[in-house]
């Protein structure tokens, strides 16, 4: 038993912990809901991974030491999950409609060719294997390969070569 | 690609519709029980390690005691004693690879590491079926060379009642061989149901990200 104290201090550093946490999260809750709707195809299934992510993060939250950004270290521990750790719920309905929405609404003057082309590429990367919609992800967030890789644990080389593979693979599914 | 340009650009430059959660809706999340992979497979790896430990210990007494005539009772001390080592070296595996899966690895190494995990607990199911498999043969040989001492022994005990013992003897072996098929059998079904529900997905990717190191 710890004097009571400590376990008052204990108890403080927790809320303290929690608050830096969810106040963080709230602020980069965009990264984490990109990677919810590429890996998911409707909003139960968004919502619960955006469940599962959030645990994941927090219970790795003790050891981020703060040696990088909180976004960065946000992306491996979302992907992580959104890719190795979720489990699918059964109940998955194609929804077409839900990513149209999402480019249209947020544009107030928009290029109707330029929002159907992206659209139509979006459509194409979600067809796209776990891992691909990983590294196309990152690139589309701007990151450079040194992070691609560093995040998905292969070279730097090869994560470049894949890249070049998926732009190929994708222009094919656009224009077959 | 100019598309995928286009789309990074856009994607960057535009806030994408998303539902904004707030400080009070995120905060009762982090309270919530984690449903990921990882948590099942731990439950059931040690579900199966409990299920082959709790047979050993729970083969009747009457059995050792029949052992015991038969003159094996020495031989099963010693291979119980070094089941027990083994078993030791077996969970102290599986809880050190265990140990070392972070959400916080490259995705390759976290892959690899529930992976890894998986191998553990299926030496160990290996280990125990083939051993399983391994004494139920040598008990039946040296029954099949010891028959009249088995007939004598099955005679004492009044399930077999008034059946002629050469009878008893095929029926005796007739069992123990369809108990043993039917034991693996079931076992090889449940491992498929259970790869099939959990790791399909996992090893897939697995195999993707280590055929692009290649």
């Amino acid at each position: 038993m710890l004097p009571t104290n400590q376990l008052a201090n204990k108890k403080t550093l927790t809320k303290e912990l929690e608050h830096s946490f969810v106040s963080q999260l709230e602020q980069n809750q965009n990264i984490v809901h990109k990677i919810c709707r590429l890996y998911t195809n409707d909003s139960d299934a968004h919502n619960d991974l955006f469940q599962e992510i959030t645990i994941q993060l927090w219970r790795a939250y003790p050891k981020f030491r703060g040696d990088s950004k909180f976004s960065t270290w946000m992306y491996r521990v979302a992907l992580n999950t959104a890719i190795t750790l979720y489990r699918k719920s059964k109940r998955k309905v194609q929804t077409q409609n839900f990513e149209a929405i999402s480019f249209k609404i947020s544009s107030e003057e928009y290029d109707a060719t330029v929002e159907e082309q992206l659209i139509l590429m979006y459509d194409a990367v979600k067809t796209l294997g776990d891992i691909d919609k990983a590294l196309v992800f990152l690139y589309l967030e701007n990151k450079n390969y040194r992070e691609i890789s560093a995040t998905l644990g292969i070279t730097e080389v090869n994560a470049r070569v894949k890249m070049n593979r998926i732009k190929e693979k994708l222009r094919t599914v656009l224009n077959p | 690609m100019d598309q995928l340009e286009a789309l990074k650009k856009e994607w960057q430059t535009r806030e994408q519709k998303f539902p904004k959660l707030t400080y009070k809706e995120i905060y009762p999340m982090i309270l919530k029980k984690s449903s990921s992979i990882v948590k099942w497979i731990v439950i059931i790896s040690l579900c199966e390690i409990v299920f082959w430990i709790l047979l050993s210990f729970l083969i009747p007494e009457s059995s050792n005691e029949f052992y015991e005539e038969l003159g094996l009772k020495t031989v099963f001390y010693w291979i119980n004693g070094v089941n027990y080592v083994i078993v030791a070296c077996f969970i102290y595996l599986f809880w050190k690879n265990w140990k070392k899966i972070q959400v916080t690895n490259t995705v390759k190494e976290l892959m690899g590491n529930i992976l890894r995990v998986r191998k553990t607990v299926h030496y160990f199911v290996y280990y125990n079926i083939g051993l399983t498999a391994l004494l139920l043969a040598g008990i039946n040989v040296y029954y099949y060379y010891n028959q009249e001492k088995l007939v004598d022994i099955l005679k004492g005990q009044n399930i077999y009642g008034a059946i002629p013992a050469e009878a008893v003897v095929n029926k005796f072996f007739l069992f123990n061989i369809i108990a043993g098929v039917v034991l693996i059998g079931f076992l090889m079904l449940f491992y498929f149901l259970l790869y099939g529900l959990l790791l399909r997905r996992l090893k897939r990717n697995y195999k993707e990200l280590k055929k692009i190191e290649i």
